[in-house]
């Protein structure tokens, strides 16, 4: 009954706080509806719609090939400027995002069994694109040369064009492991990074009202009335557990049913082990509340609970792949970004959620996380002794 | 009732103890204004009283049993009203009466008719469903009062349960205390407004710097000054006058311009030394004679400079 009242008390206090709630529920998951449609180009580049236009200066059926195959997978060109001065400034000015220059000689250097004496297709791009894009062009620009050489060198030896298409990859098969069985998306990283940030936001919520408690003298007076110091920790960690959990369902559900009607990709649940990722969830409460609770017991003003719970979760959420996704940092810095709890929730959610993992491949981000969690409940209830007594 | 006997305790990083040999005794059905200036041991002492601070030596019984046992059966035998609004303010009236019953180990219709007792006793039956932080300073008040009324203890310790209120809501709380203890509970009350003090007090305890300095009912405590006499003269005296009365007077007499104190000896008469003043040319404006006011006792024992801490 004491513990039920003094959980009650503290979930009042929560929902009467729009502040503590906004911090709770809507960051994140505007986090999530924010970072994942702003990196979404990041994850899969946008080929497809970059402009562009081809320069060719011959009419011959191997250019016309090239122009046909290109069209097929990146849309219609855009008309060449006028002159080479205009075309450079499109270029410049990221009007065009790059060019495709056909050489009068590209059928009888591709027809050749010598190479060229000097490149007869030329990519040029835009200074902005980025490196990702680049590469993406100049290999599927390289495929799409090296199949038409092909197909050229065959009907020279043959007297035969080659029948059907003339494309590699139907002699390739590409999987990228993982329930999904699609390349990772702004979505998929970026629901688990936020869902973790906020889940250890409950610091700002719990510090401050246990500053509050703490100044009023209601914490002293609890203790007076006999109610011992492990139901007054428990009041606190309980009702976080269930904020954590409504948390996790209201972020997983962005992910998987608003971001699609957002245009972003959805979040795929298919086949995820849900134990694997109770357990993942389950852990990454207990430490982010066990954080709170002992950041709240070191704590001794309202500025320093609002300011000090924020500093350092958006430290642990910049070193642990939060905002900046552990793949595009060095080696140095994935190191360095293992120290974070922030880090570790993340990349047991991702082990579960991308990678379909287990209770088993899950388990060490989980215990590494328990562990923390329960170490700050530990030093949390040596301190809160010390902060009811004058 | 309540029996402190030789109460020591020092905090870990001070240099001073915030209570030297500390012993005081509070009756049921009696009030006991407890005074102190800042840092006087009050607060350390309502600690001790709470349950908040071990003793480092002494001993604090209630009803012959020490105090730490009780506790462990009844921790709502000694309630404290501290000084702050110990209480959360997000919350309403009831809500807070609520979670302080269930935290008193009350629930069920003990629970309720504990906060109907409360809230009738401190006249916040209107203001139930209304948001602490919505409240005046005094309704304030009341309900940290309200919320020390729900285990119904055996003794209540107020700490500076009218700061901040008007007029009306500080009648209102003495009104209330007075009718606590003449129900048979004990109070102790503390307060820097002595004429608080003076209205509600059975006895007094002066405390300062860890150590009590008097105690005892407040007419033995204000009688302490028979034989004081305190004149304030039109003008002051000339040096021949006041050597001729040094040698007139019985008893010691100082001198502060037109201020003048007389220690009378216990056979000498107020009226033939005012009468040798005035014949030495002394027109005297003001006089006090027989009792000190409660502040000015105070003010003597624990000195008059400014605590800074």
């Amino acid at each position: 009954m004491m513990l039920l009242a003094l959980i009650r008390k503290e979930l009042l206090a929560l929902l009467r706080d729009p502040h503590a709630l906004a911090a709770l529920f809507l960051m994140p998951a505007a986090f999530i509806v924010i970072m994942s449609l702003a990196l979404q180009n990041l994850y899969a580049p946008p080929l497809r719609q970059l402009p562009y236009a081809i320069d060719s200066a011959t009419e011959s059926p191997a250019a016309r090939r090239i122009s046909a195959t290109w069209a097929k997978a990146h849309g219609t060109a855009r008309p060449l400027p006028a002159t080479p001065g205009a075309v450079d400034e499109a270029l410049r000015q990221g009007r065009l995002a790059y060019v495709l220059t056909l050489d009068a000689g590209l059928a009888d250097a591709l027809s050749d069994l010598d190479p060229p004496r000097a490149p007869v297709v030329h990519l040029r791009v835009e200074p902005g694109l980025d490196q990702g894009a680049f590469r993406t062009l100049q290999a599927e620009l390289a495929s799409a040369v090296g199949e038409l050489r092909a197909a050229l060198l065959q009907a020279s030896f043959t007297g035969e064009s080659p029948r059907g298409s003339q494309s590699i990859l139907p002699f390739m098969a590409v999987e990228q492991l993982g329930s999904t069985q699609r390349p990772v998306s702004a979505v998929q990283q970026n629901v688990p990074a936020w869902l973790v940030f906020g889940m250890f936001f409950v610091v700002t919520a719990i510090s401050s009202l246990f500053v509050q408690e703490q100044h009023s003298g209601a914490l002293a007076r609890l203790a007076a009335l006999g109610v011992p110091a492990r139901i007054q920790i428990l009041a606190k960690a309980l009702p976080y557990v269930g904020i954590n959990a409504i948390q996790a369902a209201l972020m997983l559900t962005v992910g998987a049913a608003l971001m699609p009607l957002l245009g972003g990709e959805a979040l795929s649940l298919a086949g995820i082990h849900w134990l694997a990722l109770l357990m993942m969830l389950a852990a990454t409460s207990l430490a982010a509340i066990g954080f709170a609770l002992l950041l709240a017991c070191l704590v001794r003003t309202h500025a320093q609970a609002n300011t000090l719970g924020p500093l350092c979760n958006l430290l642990m959420a910049a070193l642990g792949g939060i905002m900046v996704p552990t793949f595009v940092m060095p080696g140095a810095m994935q190191q360095l970004a293992r120290l974070s709890p922030m880090n570790w929730g993340l990349e047991g959610l991702l082990t579960v959620l991308l990678r379909q993992g287990d209770v088993a491949e899950a388990a060490p981000w989980a215990l590494r996380l328990a562990v923390f969690g329960i170490l700050g409940l530990a030093l949390a209830s040596r301190l809160f002794s010390r902060r009811i007594t004058p | 009732m309540l029996q402190v006997r030789g109460l020591h305790y020092r905090y870990p990083a001070a240099t001073t103890p915030a209570l030297v040999d500390f012993s005081l005794e509070a009756r049921r059905g009696e009030i006991l204004g407890l005074l102190g200036p800042n840092g006087a041991g009050k607060s350390t002492l309502v600690a001790h009283l709470a349950g908040l601070l071990q003793p480092a030596a002494g001993q604090i019984e209630f009803d012959g049993e020490a105090l730490d046992d009780l506790r462990r059966r009844a921790p709502g035998c000694i309630a404290i009203a501290p000084q702050d609004f110990a209480f959360y303010p997000m919350l309403s009236v009831a809500e807070n009466l609520r979670c302080f019953a269930a935290a008193s180990r009350l629930s069920g219709t003990a629970a309720r008719q504990a906060i109907a007792r409360a809230l009738a006793a401190t006249r916040l039956e209107d203001f139930v469903a209304t948001r602490v932080e919505h409240l005046s300073g005094g309704l304030k008040r009341r309900l940290n009062l309200a919320i020390a009324l729900l285990p119904t203890p055996g003794l209540l310790v107020l700490d500076e349960p009218t700061v901040g209120v008007d007029p009306q809501s500080r009648a209102f709380l003495l009104e209330t205390v007075r009718s606590l203890a003449a129900s048979g509970m004990g109070v102790i009350y503390t307060s820097h407004y002595m004429e608080e003090i003076e209205a509600v007090a059975d006895r007094v305890v002066i405390v300062d710097r860890g150590r009590v300095l008097r105690q005892g009912s407040l007419t033995e405590l204000l009688a302490q000054a028979r034989g004081q006499v305190e004149l304030q003269l039109e003008a002051p005296l000339d040096a021949d006058a006041l050597a001729a009365l040094a040698g007139e007077i019985e008893g010691q007499l100082e001198v502060a311009g037109v201020h003048l104190k007389l220690d009378l000896a216990a056979t000498a008469s107020p009226v033939a030394a005012l009468a040798r003043i005035e014949a030495r040319g002394g027109r005297i404006r003001e006089a006090r004679f027989g009792r000190y006011s409660l502040e000015r006792l105070f003010m003597n024992l624990t000195d008059t400079r400014l605590r800074d801490q």
